[in-house]
């Protein structure tokens, strides 16, 4: 499924069959014909220099790193350096929290959207704009509470609360995205399954989720992603236990020495996953972004 | 991995340990540094302190400590800023992410008084938890003093007693320019002058914690951080004084300061020294006695000590403590003790100084031949003058700024206005004057009566 | 729907309903538990000067807009509103403008372009602490690339982040390097949505590729541009790993932004009342902003 908006598909360059709008063929000098193309892709190693810079720096040795030459011979060392410390228990449980977070967000918010979906009544919009503005918020509004709040449960530093603060935002991602899928499912298929006796959930478990699975399989991956790249709510709220992987890489830029080999490393092993999985993702990436505040 | 924890579990828990802690206080115990038993098999200890010289050396001996209690240590050692941000932090909850805590300098009487650390006074006293030679009067008196509460109760054992110093790396420069080590302020700036950028050394650098680094300057230019500390704490920042002092700091920043000077972390610091990128700065012995090794240093044939220059008012080396201390809220407090009791028993203090360590805060360790000899860097007698500046400071009193609690606030202006001078964004009157009416509003803010 | 009521029989609207409220309730508690609750905590700390130093004694209502004539009265809090209108206009429009241009770009068919689309997404995607990372290594002189590669050709630049007038701008740069996908993605979707046929009519007219742009296109994409900015600046208020890795609020406090200020005040000092104050602040800046957006690029799904 390539989800419900041409929009969407043609600005990621998913090619459909039934577009057609280029000017008759005729010969062109190469450069005309691939100017654009050419420019695309020069601008993108320009853009994109600073990232392969950071891969690159993860296997130079560490002795080089203020040499000027850009010949080296790649080395692990930097990978293998982040083996003794924290690091491989704080990528552990990033891994842990996202995936929690993801599947509570997913427990808790699908069948809400399923109800949003269906059902109207007076009071959507304003339940609607209040969850559109916990996506907004800026999380220092939120750790102030928590952090206080955490202390006297005792939830401070644990995996399980930093999932829940997670819900934040992941809980408003999963309900406005499965809405958008759900809609696209045509109600007459669960009216078939109402008159053969079914009832509302059953129906919904046998026919709606299953049409929508892709989208819940986006959805997931997204709130997987945003749990991933969190920062500001692990480095209020985890310590030791707890630290997750984006905080533990802040740890290797202020020890001294300014390790820059494991920065890199470190850096590189923890957006290998969410890069991976954007290109998986990729089509929904602007709804999973936008959260439904813009007209698809 | 942290077990769920819900208020119910965590309340069996605590009564549990509670029963614990009573049914072993009954038994005979064997002092942790007697061997035996492994007293504290299974438990994990999670030490703090920042990244400094003797938290280092204490990271590379840890299996000893691990071998003789069976504990394990979780060490965390981040930047001074950022430690001090985060153990505030935890501290102030009265969590208990943390067994064992460094008692940051400034930050000590604001942590001790607000009742966040734990009194030492019984664990140093009963002969159960500490072996009776381990001798708790060793440590310096000035030392001990920041660590002890209005209540008189000890919360920190000094790990460090230490002096800023004046370091020149590139003293060969000076040399040649026909000058000798500046004694005042009117002769560093002379002498600066002589050397900047002379073979691309900058000429002078220090580490962007200006409340600890401009300090004995303000003191010298006869200006003060409070009217009267302790009692009178009306800060005094836009004193005629003060402002010529930040003047006169900020300048040599400006003038002489390598690239991104005002940026600079005590760790580069004590990097470009050892590169010889920068030829001055004030450190503290902590990060000077770095420079004498012979592996790292590129410069340990050129380096010459001296003490912080003297102004119209006189010389005021800044001092500095730092201990170790357990939080109140820690569940582990006996075994955190056995670490601090090893940590700074007089074997493993020994151990340092004999390894190169430059500030200890052991008398006997001052004393000790190993440190006289292995503080002659280069000819310069660090340890004699770390000792002057300390005599010097307990005898004038100019350190009382700093048992105050709400001085770290106070720290954080200076650190400002002196950035804000020497980048070039306000002259010293304007960002003396902004860093008085805002320490006036923090100390409001932190409910002192001016 | 009704002749499934018949078929049904009665009861079976209730019962309806009563099914939907039940899969809603649990995400209404939850939500309400963690955005609600804690907002009103927020507002109501917001009114005590409480200070972790004390807080049993400092906490108390006995002057409850205390805090906010503090805030009124504090020249570092006021600044930091203007640092960050200062960063998040210029973000947000360079974002706009580099996200545009590289949409026209490369709003093409060919799989290179199609390729190198899905190449740009990678900043947007990247944790934003990796980004900081990377733009901390660029502005880094002594290990930077760029610095070097500048020095070497004789025009060496001085650190970035370390120099007052430009400290915002290198991090309004390297925020736009991270987010322009995100205007790219959004304008390219518009993109796609022109009609052809004004287009092909006008540039047989014989319009020049400006005139088209200007007269068609633009005017075609105007309104998704403007909710793109809304957006952006409502996350522009979040700025946070970047400030913290590359300048810390300096130096001095010139990239010091709102956000920042209040994570300085809550947890650097524990006071936590004034920063419940400054988090109260930004929260109603950010609740206006988000209804622009609600009452503007509204998804409705009752018009569907």
């Amino acid at each position: 499924m390539t989800g419900a908006s041409p929009a969407i598909d043609g600005a990621i360059g998913v090619v459909r069959e039934d577009e057609d709008l280029a000017p008759p063929r005729r010969r062109r000098p190469w450069l005309q014909a691939h100017g654009r193309a050419l420019a695309a892709v020069l601008l993108l190693l320009v853009v994109m220099f600073p990232f392969l810079w950071l891969v690159q720096l993860a296997f130079k040795p560490a002795a080089d790193i203020f040499e000027d030459g850009l010949l080296f011979t790649p080395t692990l060392e930097g990978f293998a350096s982040l083996l003794q410390g924290n690091f491989l228990k704080s990528f552990w449980n990033s891994l842990a929290v996202s995936t929690l977070s993801t599947v509570l967000s997913l427990a808790i918010g699908v069948p809400a959207a399923y109800a949003l979906t269906r059902w109207r009544f007076p009071g959507r919009d304003r339940i609607a704009l209040w969850i559109l503005v916990t996506r907004m918020a800026p999380p220092i509004a939120f750790t102030i509470p928590f952090f206080l709040a955490y202390r006297w449960l005792g939830l401070q530093d644990t995996l399980v609360g930093l999932a829940i603060v997670y819900l934040t935002f992941n809980l408003a991602i999963v309900i406005w995205l499965m809405q958008t899928f759900f809609e696209a499912v045509p109600p007459a298929l669960e009216e078939a399954a109402y008159i053969d006796g079914c009832g509302v959930w059953q129906a919904f478990w046998r026919i709606t989720l299953p049409l929508a699975a892709p989208g819940l399989a986006a959805t997931a991956v997204l709130c997987f992603i945003f749990s991933w790249n969190d920062f500001f709510y692990a480095l209020i709220l985890t310590r030791t236990n707890a630290i997750t992987a984006p905080v533990a890489i802040v740890n290797f830029l202020q020890y001294e020495g300014w390790e820059w080999t494991k920065i890199a490393a470190s850096g590189t092993l923890v957006m290998l996953p969410v890069v991976i999985f954007t290109v998986l993702v990729r089509t929904y990436l602007v709804r999973g972004l936008t959260a439904g505040g813009v007209k698809d | 991995m942290n077990m769920q924890e819900t208020p119910d579990t965590r309340r069996r828990g605590l009564l549990a340990a509670g029963a614990a802690l009573g049914a072993t206080a009954l038994l005979p115990r064997i002092a942790p540094a007697q061997g035996g038993a492994k007293k504290f098999q299974g438990v994990t200890l999670n030490v703090s302190t920042f990244s400094a010289a003797y938290p280092k050396l204490l990271q590379q001996w840890l299996p000893e400590f691990e071998a003789l209690t069976g504990a394990k240590v979780n060490y965390d050692a981040p930047s001074f800023p950022v430690y001090n941000q985060r153990a505030d932090l935890e501290l102030s909850t009265k969590g208990s992410a943390y067994d064992v805590v460094n008692v940051t300098f400034i930050y000590s009487s604001r942590w001790i008084n607000s009742g966040w650390l734990t009194p030492l006074d019984d664990f140093i006293r009963n002969p159960e938890f500490t072996p009776a030679d381990w001798d708790v009067n060793d440590f310096l008196p000035g030392a001990r003093a920041p660590e002890t509460g209005k209540d008189g109760k000890l919360y920190g054992i000094p790990w460090t007693a230490e002096a800023l110093l004046s370091v020149s790396s590139r003293f060969d420069l000076v040399e040649q320019a026909g000058l000798a080590f500046p004694d005042t302020t009117d002769d560093l700036v002379k002498v600066l002058r002589a050397v900047n950028k002379k073979e691309r050394v900058a000429g002078f650098v220090a580490d962007s914690h200006y409340g600890w680094t401009f300090v004995p300057y303000l003191h010298a230019f006869g200006g003060d951080v409070f009217r009267k500390a302790p009692d009178d704490l009306f800060p005094t920042l836009d004193t005629p004084e003060a402002i010529a002092a930040g003047e006169y700091y900020a300048n040599l920043i400006r003038e002489f300061g390598p690239d991104g000077a005002v940026t600079y972390t005590p760790d580069q610091v004590t990097q470009a020294l050892k590169l010889g990128r920068v030829n001055f700065s004030d450190a503290g012995q902590l990060h000077l006695a770095q420079l004498g090794d012979p592996a790292t240093s590129k410069t340990i044939k050129t380096l010459k000590f001296g003490l912080v220059p003297k102004g119209p008012a006189g010389r005021f080396p800044g001092t500095a403590v730092h201990a170790l201390g357990i939080p109140a809220g820690s569940k582990k407090k006996e075994a955190a003790w056995a670490f601090i009791q090893w940590a700074l028993s007089k074997q493993t203090t020994r151990k340092a100084v004999e390894a190169g360590y430059g500030s200890p805060a052991r008398r006997s360790d001052i004393d000790s031949q190993a440190f006289r000899t292995k503080q002659v860097i280069n000819g310069n007698d660090l340890a004699q003058l770390a000792l002057d500046s300390i005599e010097q400071a307990s005898k004038s009193g100019h350190m009382k700024y700093r048992t105050v609690s709400v001085y770290p606030q106070i720290d954080q202006q200076l650190n400002k206005a002196i950035a804000l001078i020497a980048s070039g964004q306000a002259n010293a009157k304007q960002a003396f004057q902004q860093a008085q009416a805002q320490s006036i509003a923090e100390l409001k803010r932190a409910g002192i009566a001016l | 729907m009704a002749s499934i009521a018949a078929l049904r029989g009665p009861g079976w609207e209730a019962a309806r309903h009563r099914a939907f409220l039940f899969g809603l309730a649990p995400s209404l508690a939850v939500l309400l538990a963690i955005t609600l609750l804690p907002a009103a905590a927020l507002l109501v700390a917001s009114f005590t000067p409480l200070s972790l130093t004390d807080p049993v004694g400092t906490f108390r209502f006995d002057d409850p807009l205390v805090n906010y004539r503090h805030l009124l009265a504090d020249e570092r809090f006021l600044g930091s509103i203007g640092t960050q209108l200062k960063l998040s206009v210029a973000s947000v429009v360079l974002q706009l403008l580099v996200g545009l241009g590289l949409a026209l770009l490369l709003d093409g068919k060919s799989k290179v372009l199609g390729a190198t689309r899905t190449v740009f997404l990678i900043p947007m995607v990247l944790p934003p602490i990796v980004v900081a990372l990377i733009w901390k290594i660029m502005f880094t002189p002594d290990v930077s690339p760029i610095h070097r590669a500048l020095e070497a050709v004789g025009l060496p630049v001085r650190s970035l982040i370390a120099n007052p007038d430009t400290a915002l701008w290198a991090i309004a740069f390297a925020d736009t390097w991270q987010w322009f996908p995100f205007t790219m993605l959004m304008v390219l979707a518009s993109l796609q949505m022109i009609p052809s046929d004004p287009i092909e009519a006008a540039s047989l007219d014989g319009a020049t590729r400006w005139q088209l742009f200007r007269y068609i296109v633009f005017p075609h994409i105007r309104p998704v541009l403007i909710v793109c900015g809304l957006f952006r600046l409502i996350d522009s208020f979040k700025a946070f790993p970047l400030i913290y890795v590359l300048t810390d609020g300096g130096p001095g406090t010139v990239t010091e932004v709102t956000n920042y200020y209040g994570f300085i005040q809550a947890f650097n000092f524990s006071y936590w009342g004034y920063a419940s104050a400054i988090a109260v602040v930004i929260l109603a800046g950010v609740f206006l902003l988000s209804w622009a957006v609600g009452k503007l690029g509204w998804n409705d799904h009752d018009r569907r």
